[in-house]
């Protein structure tokens, strides 16, 4: 389980993503953030394109593979100043869970029975941690109501695209 | 047996069909094989061959069984999950300036609204999380010169302004306008900017944000300010409203108690034009502090790129320059060059021509105007009153145009700009009172429109080039006007009890200033009126005094009224000046409207006169010479 800020002013979100680029494979981004979306630290991968064998071999379950645990335990290992929450707005980003000792929560489109909400959102948990809710539902009450939690992840995808526009 | 089925012959052979199989099936796969036991215990011999009659030692083989899933039998298949470390690159932000204050004092705080977004309904979820939808935020971009990734990203990453001050760490009066958060933005990224919004849109507001932002982010660490003496109050009272966990140091005190605060690492240090140059001038090379970032208020005070004030201002060791001013044109646009210098975009000495100007401007400056921002604002409602000079008024202008007009065309070539200027003035004073009788057609209108406004209870500014017009003004109004006095020659202790008074007592109706003191930096919105009794050189400085009371915070519509007499030389002065406007508006690109500075060239101020020199037995049209510099009255 992840361990707790010490108190609510050291309060850290992580916002992970992940975009696709043509003939590049996949990159990653993670943003570390205050409780008021001031960056701490910002982690990116390198693109890692799977090969043939690798692509028929795993199947569906690849990008699963890549993004939920390969790319996103790489970020959450190297990032200096580890956040106590990781948000994301891909599911395959939630199959990440079993691997880091972290609450991770995707965004829902809509809302579920086992949705939590925070700020103006509505997220949804890995099946096998429910017990994330507790510790997301603190976090909720910490943030204000009108948290905009998608916009950080807009910025991170920003920065994936600079990162690979200077890279190329 | 049917006849798609194997049949085994009598010596156990398996006999496949005489019919085809069907496709997939299993059956049919099996392979046609001979069946019998067999030992695997392998013996391995060695065999001389003849080549190997050099060996001293027979070698030994030996043979082993192993299990088939043995990795050494190499039946089992080689390819397993494999995938190299994943390179990452990362950034780090700076720790910003903390100073936030504590959960329960905010609580302490009443009347501040804290600025929130609206309770987001269930069934508006799902618009929500489709980014089409997202309010438009503010956004941070890289500034064009920021080549490095880390620096781009580090723009890139940034919460938009919105969110930025939305939370609780960042409180603030009320919210901004959306042009105030683009100027902010603006400002942020800028590490030489010039801020020329009209006046009145809250440059003051826009820069003290700004300057939190980059404290909190880390960027800046120590900020001076420098600003007219006059509008040291205006930006304690500013820095309080829109920074109040900001510690803001004024210069100020005994030569040893600055000679402290100047080395003192305080986040912001306000400091006058003329104490800086004084200081500066006294201080040692390796005395001098370096800052973070420099603003200038006001900045047309350093137009002129010799004098001491912009000498010491350019000198002043710093990372980012700012300026602001409502005017950054006064009088010709080469003083925007002296500007561009400060903010270290031209090199030393650097006379870049209109066309670069141009392509600077776009780049440093940003100007917005009240009638592209602000269509809110109540209207400004201008009104140029048209008069006919009294008699007497009369009778001394004729006397006084025509003898002036004697003496010029007298002088023949030896005329210059200051010469004639000396008439304009002695003509625009005639048309504010006769001096011999007292007698003025302004006095009178001013008196009349006073008697309704003090009835009203409202309350009216005057402009005045001239501090006598002034003090002439307030021993012939009425006592109901209740007039109070501002301009230069009143003690600075007395200023802001005046000001308070005008705008705390009921009974005083009209205030009466000086273009040079009262048009710069003061918020006087509770002003309804404003009357312009003589006209200033250019439109910009008018427009600046207007906007003491035509600015945001403004509630009713502001009526100002510009004094004219007729077939005066104030006519004729406003004519050309209306012609000329163009030339500016070039420069400073389509932000400014109307009320771009001006002013007139030695040819347009000559032609305000038909000078003619005797020659020979007619006369001749007289001009000046090249003039090489412009006066400033008063």
């Amino acid at each position: 389980m992840s361990t707790a800020p010490a108190s609510t002013e050291s309060l850290r979100l992580g916002f992970l993503t992940a975009l696709h680029l043509e003939n590049r494979g996949y990159v990653a981004g993670l943003l570390v953030t205050n409780k008021y979306g001031r960056p701490l630290e910002f982690q990116c991968t390198a693109p890692v394109r799977p090969n043939r064998t690798q692509e028929l071999l795993y199947g569906p379950t690849l990008v699963p593979f890549l993004l939920g645990e390969l790319l996103s335990k790489t970020l959450l290992d190297r990032i200096g100043i580890k956040p106590h929450f990781v948000l994301t707005d891909l599911t395959e980003i939630l199959d990440s869970r079993p691997h880091v000792a972290l609450p991770v929560a995707c965004v829902l489109k809509g809302t579920t029975t086992d949705a939590v909400r925070i700020g103006k959102l509505n997220f949804g948990l890995h099946a096998e941690f429910n017990e994330d809710s507790k510790a997301f539902e603190r976090l909720a009450k910490e943030l204000a109501a009108d948290a905009d939690l998608l916009e950080p992840l807009d910025r991170v995808r920003e920065a994936l695209d600079e990162t690979m526009k200077a890279a190329a | 047996m049917a006849s798609g089925e194997w049949r085994i012959e009598d010596d156990n052979k398996r006999v496949a069909p005489a019919s085809p199989v069907t496709v997939g099936d299993a059956v049919a796969s099996e392979p046609q094989v001979t069946t019998h036991n067999s030992s695997l215990a392998l013996v391995a011999q060695m065999f001389p061959a003849g080549h190997n009659g050099a060996l001293r030692r027979w070698p030994s083989v030996e043979t082993q069984a192993v299990s088939l899933f043995d990795k050494r039998a190499g039946l089992i298949p080689s390819w397993k999950p494999h995938w190299t470390k994943v390179p990452t690159v990362g950034l780090t932000f700076p720790l910003g300036f903390e100073f936030q204050p504590k959960a329960d004092k905010v609580a302490e705080k009443d009347g501040l609204n804290k600025i929130s977004g609206p309770k987001v309904a269930e069934s508006d979820l799902a618009e929500l999380t489709d980014r089409s939808v997202h309010k438009s935020m503010t956004r941070l971009k890289p500034p064009s010169d920021a080549i490095s990734l880390a620096d781009r990203l580090f723009y890139l990453l940034q919460p938009p302004l919105q969110t930025m001050l939305a939370g609780q760490e960042l409180i603030m009066p009320f919210e901004p306008f959306p042009y105030q958060f683009e100027g902010i933005g603006w400002l942020f990224q800028q590490k030489s900017a010039l801020l020329a919004d009209e006046m009145g849109l809250g440059k003051t507001m826009q820069t003290i944000t700004a300057i939190r932002l980059l404290l909190r982010a880390g960027q800046i660490r120590r900020v001076l300010l420098v600003c007219p003496k006059p509008l040291i109050p205006n930006w304690q009272r500013e820095f309080k409203a829109w920074a109040e966990e900001l510690p803001l140091t004024v210069l100020e005190g005994d030569g040893t108690r600055r000679r402290m605060l100047w080395q003192m690492p305080v986040p912001v240090l306000l400091v006058n034009y003329e104490l800086l140059v004084r200081d500066w001038a006294d201080m040692l090379d390796d005395e001098k502090p370096k800052f973070d970032l420099v603003v200038l208020d006001e900045a047309q005070r350093i137009k002129n790129r010799d004098s001491c004030t912009s000498e010491t201002a350019r000198s002043v060791s710093r990372k980012r320059s700012w300026a602001l001013t409502g005017t950054p044109i006064e009088n010709r646009p080469e003083e925007m060059h002296t500007l561009f210098e400060y903010m270290t975009v031209i090199p030393k000495g650097g006379t870049p021509d209109l066309r670069q100007m141009q392509r600077l401007s776009r780049d440093y400056v940003l100007r917005r105007t009240k009638d592209l921002v602000m269509k809110d604002l109540p209207p400004r409602i201008d009104r140029e009153e048209y008069l006919e000079l009294t008699s007497a008024q009369k009778s001394a202008y004729l006397d006084a145009e025509q003898n002036g007009i004697v003496h010029l065309n007298e002088l023949g070539d030896q005329i210059s700009v200051q010469h004639v200027f000396e008439l304009v003035l002695r003509l625009k004073q005639i048309t504010n009172f006769d001096p011999l009788t007292g007698d003025s057609v302004k006095f009178e209108r001013l008196a009349a429109d006073m008697e309704e406004i003090a009835a009203s209870g409202g309350k009216a500014i005057l402009f005045s080039q001239w501090t006598k017009t002034i003090d002439w003004l307030k021993e012939r109004l009425p006592a109901e006007c209740g007039s109070l006095v501002y301009h230069g020659g009143v003690p600075h202790k007395q200023r802001e009890p005046i000001l308070r008074q005008f705008k705390d007592d009921p009974n005083s109706h009209l205030l009466l200033m000086s273009y040079g003191t009262g048009a710069v930096g003061l918020n006087l919105q509770f002003a309804g009126y404003v009357f312009l009794y003589d006209r200033w050189w250019n439109p910009a400085v008018e427009d600046q005094a207007i906007n003491r009371a035509h600015r945001i915070g403004v509630k009713n519509a502001v009526i100002v009224t510009k004094f004219i007499c007729k077939d005066t030389i104030e006519e004729r002065i406003d004519r050309v000046l209306h012609e000329k406007r163009e030339l500016f508006r070039a420069v400073l690109g389509d932000g400014t409207n109307s009320n771009a500075s001006l002013s007139l060239t030695a040819s347009e101020i000559f032609g305000l006169f038909d000078l003619k020199a005797r020659h020979g037995k007619g006369t001749k049209k007289i001009a000046p010479k090249p003039a090489e510099s412009s006066v400033d009255a008063a």
